[in-house]
């Protein structure tokens, strides 16, 4: 890519032709095995938390006759207290989580850069108050935060807890977005579009977005990791109140019920510990993949 | 030393505003929880047959304010009594203050939290220097690997696993409370061994769920520096590697410094997890099962006690950083 068409994204078509974005995400995933791993991972728990529950009645029976009966063909992993399929109860439950976690990273996302590009573009007054309030979100413990406003803030639907956790979580990334665009003012291009009298919004979206929009596209999914690990661990320590079984209300039925001292409790609560690693795991594994394809000057190589 | 005076009154006067905040932030939310919890415990003691007069004494003690009253005049109130270490009264340990309660909480989630922090501490810096400076060799990749892989688990599924791992499958550590419960509380032998026994799991918790970041974080560090041109200076004059290496921890140490803050506060936060598994009676056990039990008061203190346990950690930790880098002492 030539300098000249970084400088002015979408003021002239290159003359080379350009790969899609769906031919450079596939070359740059099949590069390495580790990355196919971890995009299989993540496309296998997005699919069990789209079409999984649909496979399952609204209340998964239990069976007084069974309880934590070891894996089987008709339970793969075992059952529970009360006899319900570990593996009903994971599939189910994956909606929820996932689905309020990948709000959680959205909304994170969304608050850290605005948050992040306004301070670090405007400076002055707007930036002092935004990095007052920034340090203090990062000041306050965040999970004991988020106990105490579970007595005030219903987490019922998946968007209300995404919604929370995104407005305690944005901390981190709003600072290192404002880094960033620090940097990114004092270069010659934007002091160019400066100069050429383009407004503050053609700016900021056309010229400074672009260019950390890898670094925030990593960001939002680490956060997605950071979204799970909050909401199961509300969940665990059951201060909000459920209506349907999750991976966090397993973990707190599991822990509540003795799992610990009961071996033959292991797989009800290593189910969804694992689910989460995994996740976690795959997450990780495609991180490197993200930043080949969203970083220009990586893909040539 | 000149400017050390000055940022020291600077830094423990923000911390005392943002206390101020979060107590205000405390006082708006008792409001706001669904039932007006004041005004229901007024009405319940008044109906159980307590004189109103008596009734408003008792909620006054607990909340430090009164429903009727105008909020200018309760949150003054709220914020006058806080101002006097008085954080109201429990409703669930009736009669008992917060204060009490949470002054004997303390020294559970202080002490475990701190070690957990320097063993991570010194052990993350340890191996962030070896993973550095022998770059090149098998043993770096695995450490990478082995940190990378610990910095990925969750608090909550470390602290599960160790208690799951050594006290069922393996029981070598024991399970269950701070201290074996035949024991008398006191300055004996066999009670402080029997302390510090009890303490290996959940300070292990602690200290794994913070080590791999700082390993990471001190190898990247030490390689930055390690591109100095004092390190090539020292090696041309032929200093013993390991007075080098010194150099180079020393210097790459500074700016974890900043990333201690942050994680000070992770820490503490992660103590209500680690404290409702292994059952210590510390400020997130507190926290939880005040809002189990509703008793908000006990809720708002353990809360603004976790605060306040965070920012004066927090100016610690800066002190510290002054202390060893001189550069911004100047």
């Amino acid at each position: 890519m030539s300098t000249a068409s970084a400088a002015f994204p979408g003021a002239a078509s290159p003359p080379h032709h350009r790969p899609s974005l769906l031919t450079i995400s596939w070359r740059a995933i099949t590069r390495k095995p580790s990355r196919v791993i971890g995009i299989t991972i993540i496309l296998f728990f997005t699919l069990m938390a789209i079409f999984g529950p649909t496979l399952y009645p609204k209340q998964l029976p239990i069976n007084p006759a069974e309880l934590y009966a070891p894996p089987s063909w008709a339970h793969p992993l075992g059952t529970d207290f009360e006899g319900t399929s570990v593996l009903a109860e994971i599939i189910t439950g994956s909606r929820y989580v996932l689905s309020a976690a990948a709000l959680a990273a959205v909304f994170t996302i969304g608050f850290g850069t605005l948050a992040g590009v306004v301070s670090g573009y405007f400076l002055g007054s707007t930036d002092q108050i935004i990095m007052r309030v920034t340090d203090f979100i990062l000041t306050i413990p965040g999970f004991p935060l988020l106990i105490v406003l579970s007595t005030v803030w219903s987490f019922g639907s998946p968007i209300a807890m995404g919604l929370v956790l995104g407005l305690t979580g944005w901390g981190g990334l709003a600072r290192a977005v404002r880094s960033q665009t620090l940097s990114l003012r004092e270069r010659g291009f934007i002091e160019a579009a400066r100069g050429l009298g383009l407004s503050n919004a053609h700016i900021i979206t056309r010229e400074i977005l672009p260019n950390i929009s890898p670094y925030i596209a990593m960001n939002l999914l680490l956060s997605v990791t950071g979204g799970i690990y909050a909401e199961v661990g509300l969940f665990f320590l059951g201060v909000i109140p459920f209506q349907a079984s999750n991976w966090g209300v397993m973990l707190n039925l599991a822990f509540g019920n003795g799992a610990l001292y009961t071996p033959q409790a292991l797989l009800y609560m290593l189910s969804p510990m694992a689910c989460i690693l995994l996740v976690t795991f795959g997450i990780v594994l495609t991180l490197d993949a993200f930043d080949e394809i969203l970083n220009p000057r990586l893909r040539e190589g | 030393m000149k400017g050390l005076l000055p940022r020291l009154i600077k830094r423990i006067l923000g911390g005392i505003v943002m206390i101020l905040v979060v107590a205000s932030f405390t006082f708006f939310l008792i409001h706001l929880i669904p039932g007006n919890p004041v005004e229901a415990k007024l009405m319940q003691l008044e109906t159980a047959g307590v004189t109103p007069l008596r009734a408003q004494i008792e909620v006054q003690a607990m909340y430090g304010f009164l429903p009727h009253q105008p909020l200018d005049i309760q949150y003054i109130h709220y914020i006058w009594q806080i101002l006097h270490l008085n954080l109201g009264q429990s409703i669930t340990y009736a009669g008992v203050s917060v204060t009490h309660l949470l002054l004997e909480a303390m020294p559970w989630t202080v002490i475990t939290v701190t070690s957990g922090i320097i063993v991570s501490f010194v052990v993350g810096i340890l191996t962030g220097v070896i993973i550095a400076v022998y770059r090149d060799r098998g043993i770096s990749n695995a450490l990478t690997l082995f940190s990378t892989f610990l910095h990925g688990i969750p608090q909550l599924i470390l602290a599960l696993l160790l208690a799951f791992l050594f006290t069922t499958i393996w029981p070598i550590f024991p399970f269950g409370s701070p201290y074996d419960a035949v024991l008398t509380p006191g300055f004996t032998l066999p009670f402080i061994g029997s302390l510090i026994w009890h303490a290996v799991l959940p300070v292990a918790a602690y200290a794994i769920s913070s080590y791999g970041g700082w390993a990471l974080t001190m190898k990247s560090s030490v390689i930055s520096v390690l591109g100095d041109d004092f390190i090539l200076a020292s090696e041309l004059r032929g200093l013993k590697p390991r007075i080098r290496i010194g150099y180079i921890a020393r210097n790459a140490i500074l700016p974890l410094f900043t990333t201690l803050t942050l994680s000070i506060g992770f820490m503490f936060g992660g103590s209500v997890f680690i404290e409702e598994i292994f059952d210590y009676r510390g400020l997130g056990y507190m926290l939880i099962t005040a809002v189990g039990n509703l008793d908000y008061p006990l809720m708002a203190g353990s809360f603004l006690i976790i605060t306040v346990a965070v920012i004066v950690a927090n100016i610690i930790a800066d002190f510290v950083y002054t202390a060893i880098d001189p550069r911004i002492r100047t």
